[in-house]
């Protein structure tokens, strides 16, 4: 056992108001003035916040509450627990894993903390396809200034690790300009195990930051209970339906009626759009679901003479995002290039390779690097996204389709890595793609390339960043919620989390919800009536 | 015929691992209550023995199959059924021919055998195929890695303690 303090350990000893699972029994019943659906970074947010505006609100998450005293660097413990579906969400077509938090605090709890503002030309895509026009560079400003305070949101000032070095490093001899990840931390002892959970609680997820701060102010928090639908009357949401749930999401018992004044939706992409379809919400236009995006996202190892020991240190503190800016936003697709972390079930899983093969690979996991490349979806009419469904029980799936165009940008990726990696050193490159073998040097990874078959499976691409499904837009004929976060067609409804991003955004989320959430909560508070609050 | 009709309804199915519809009725699930039934543990066996060949000398293939079926228990229910139909199906000589491409039993096969199966299905264009390959393939990677004991095939020591 740690001797580190666990605040969640703290809290429940203080009293929390927490039902579900492990917890107090779910009553049959609860009034709020808001129900919040979801306990990521849009939820977080907005309960803090409303929370400190002196409103009664109840927030409904669909996985455990699991804390820093039960994280211990393990895969093995951390998919089943603290994803989707045990770490195993894929695609309809399985051709993508998708990696998306299920747990209190959703997935700032699992992220590896990078933390970017919302680029400048996504908003002015925003501001002239979608009439978001106040929500440009400026206008937006004040709101990621809060966040940034709140969750203690700075450069990362120490050494990146060999697996960012290689990135910072080989761009550097090319002449391509690199940049440091700002990350939400304190303390940070450099582990290397963000994507486990933090064992030392120095990530300021909503785990250990906002989501205390309401509950420390009576607001009441439901674990393991999965908002199941909304029942409507008229333009307005009457109760959310919530219904208990074991750790594989069956469901285990006698769901509760919440009501309130106001429901705000931040239950992810994919789930939240999944709860207005399961709900029947109005969706004149047939915008619910669609438009849902993945920052389709490549890889590329490169094996090293030295350990290179990519599981140890900061998980991302480097990136590039000079292939973002060689075009036009709406040309061939651009990518973010960035690393991920070399931990054995993650790197030799997602890496390829069976028998033989895929020993030697785990023999030279070592010394093997890991580049990603995270292609910026939603700008090009062949790059419009995915659509979220229902499956027969009700859970959802997300329909996306890997088409040429996006297959188009891999293979330019592949090459960049290669390029960089060589340049940083590498002995042997090779993309993460079925049919590729390790190049010795760039001429033949750039032969071997080009021949290679760009069909989906065939080149292993995955997220970890779902996007829209509620696009926001300044008319009802573009979106499926208001600028202000107001659902179109449903009064009491808002929805607050990455599923109202018209677009993808060409950097990691978080910050992105987080600054949006920050802005359309203090809204909400002033269409209620309640005392003005700043988020810090 | 059998052969073509598997593949067509493999295709048409393509949303889930393999094959679901009316014909899956008639084929034993491959959980039951949850565990692998005896057919698919035949299938998950080989399996094992062909995506991680002499690693698995480590600790056995007994092993690796106790500790899929604590990965599978985890799953969410959907994806169960449809790991339970596909794993069902699999086990039938028409399944195991028509999606795997192995003539002989799973049990009477040699690892070498079910390595090139493997080997052709990983590089298929086919859908249905890919989703049996990763389905197999991966399921039996992330149990093996996971386990502390097989980290050493990884060169990894395991986390940094935190005293």
């Amino acid at each position: 056992m740690s001797s580190l303090p666990d605040p969640i350990t703290d809290g429940l000893q203080r009293g929390w108001k927490v039902h579900g699972g492990p917890h107090a029994a779910l009553p049959a019943k609860l009034d709020c003035d808001v129900a919040i659906v979801g306990s990521g970074a849009g939820a977080g947010i907005t309960a803090e916040m409303l929370a400190r505006a002196g409103l009664k609100i109840v927030i409904v998450e669909e996985g455990p509450l699991r804390s820093s005293s039960q994280f211990k660097q393990r895969e093995a413990d951390a998919y089943p627990q603290l994803y989707q579906e045990a770490g195993g969400r894929k695609t309809v077509d399985q051709a993508m894993n998708i990696l998306q938090g299920r747990c209190v605090g959703g997935s700032t709890t699992i992220n590896w903390t990078g933390s970017f503002r919302t680029p400048s030309d996504t908003l002015a895509y925003w501001g002239k396809q979608f009439g978001l026009k106040d929500f440009n560079e400026a206008e937006m400003a004040p709101w990621f200034e809060q966040a940034e305070r709140r969750l203690n949101i700075g450069d990362w000032l120490t050494e990146p690790n060999e697996n960012n070095g290689v990135l910072r490093r080989g761009a550097e001899k090319l002449g391509i300009p690199t940049k440091v990840v700002r990350r939400n931390v304190k303390g940070c002892w450099n582990l290397g195990s963000c994507g486990m959970g933090c064992p030392t609680n120095a990530k300021q997820s909503m785990l250990v930051s906002t989501l205390p701060a309401a509950l420390d102010l009576g607001a009441t928090l439901l674990v393991q209970t999965r908002a199941a639908k909304f029942e409507l009357q008229g333009d307005k949401v009457a109760v959310l339906v919530a219904e208990p749930v074991a750790l594989d999401g069956s469901v285990s018992g006698v769901p509760v009626r919440i009501t309130a004044k106001h429901y705000v939706v931040a239950g992810g992409a994919i789930n939240s759009p999944a709860l207005l379809l399961r709900s029947n919400a109005p969706d004149p236009n047939g915008l619910l679901g669609k438009r849902t995006f993945l920052h389709p996202t490549a890889g590329g190892v490169a094996l090293f003479d030295h350990e290179v020991a990519g599981w140890a240190g900061a998980p991302l503190s480097v990136f590039c995002d000079h292939f973002l800016h060689t075009g036009p936003i709406d040309g061939p697709i651009g990518y973010k290039l960035e690393v991920a972390p070399v931990h054995p079930a993650f790197a030799l899983t997602n890496g390829g390779g069976i028998g033989a093969e895929l020993a030697q690979r785990a023999k030279d996991m070592p010394r093997t690097q890991l580049m990603i490349a995270l292609l910026r979806d939603g700008f090009h009419a062949d790059a419009a996204g995915g659509a979220v469904k229902l499956r027969g029980d009700g859970t959802p799936v997300l329909d996306y389709t890997l088409n040429d165009y996006l297959l188009d940008g891999v293979r330019r990726a592949y090459v960049t890595m290669a390029e960089i990696q060589f340049a940083a050193g590498a002995t042997t490159v090779r993309p993460v793609h079925e049919e590729a073998r390790g190049y010795a040097n760039l001429a033949e990874a750039k032969a071997g390339i080009a021949a290679l078959t760009m069909k989906p499976f065939l080149a292993t691409v995955g997220s970890a960043h779902v996007m829209g499904g509620c696009t926001m837009a300044a008319d009802a004929g573009r979106g499926v919620v208001r600028p202000d976060g107001q659902h179109w067609q449903l009064a009491n409804l808002s929805v607050h989390d990455g599923s109202i991003f018209p677009t993808s955004l060409g950097a990691n989320p978080q910050l992105t919800v987080y600054g949006l959430a920050t802005r359309l909560t203090s809204g909400l508070i002033q269409r209620l009536g309640a005392r003005a609050v700043t988020l810090a | 015929m059998k052969r073509r009709g598997f593949l067509k309804l493999g295709i048409a199915a393509g949303v889930v691992i393999g094959v679901a519809g009316a014909g899956v009725a008639l084929i034993k699930p491959g959980l039951v209550d949850g565990k692998l039934g005896p057919g698919a543990r035949d299938v998950m066996r080989a399996s094992a023995i062909a995506v991680l060949g002499d690693m698995l000398a480590a600790d056995g293939v007994d092993a690796q199959l106790a500790r899929l079926e604590v990965s599978i228990a985890a799953l969410p229910a959907a994806t169960r059924k449809e790991l339970s139909d596909a794993l069902g199906l699999l086990a039938t000589a028409a399944g195991r021919y028509a999606l795997v491409g192995l003539s002989k039993p799973w049990t009477e096969a040699s690892a070498q055998h079910i390595q090139q199966a493997f080997d052709a299905m990983r590089l298929s264009t086919s859908n249905t195929r890919q989703q049996i390959y990763h389905a197999l393939r991966d399921l039996n990677a992330i149990a093996f890695f996971t386990e502390p004991a097989n980290w050493k095939t990884a060169g990894y020591a395991g986390p940094r303690e935190i005293p």
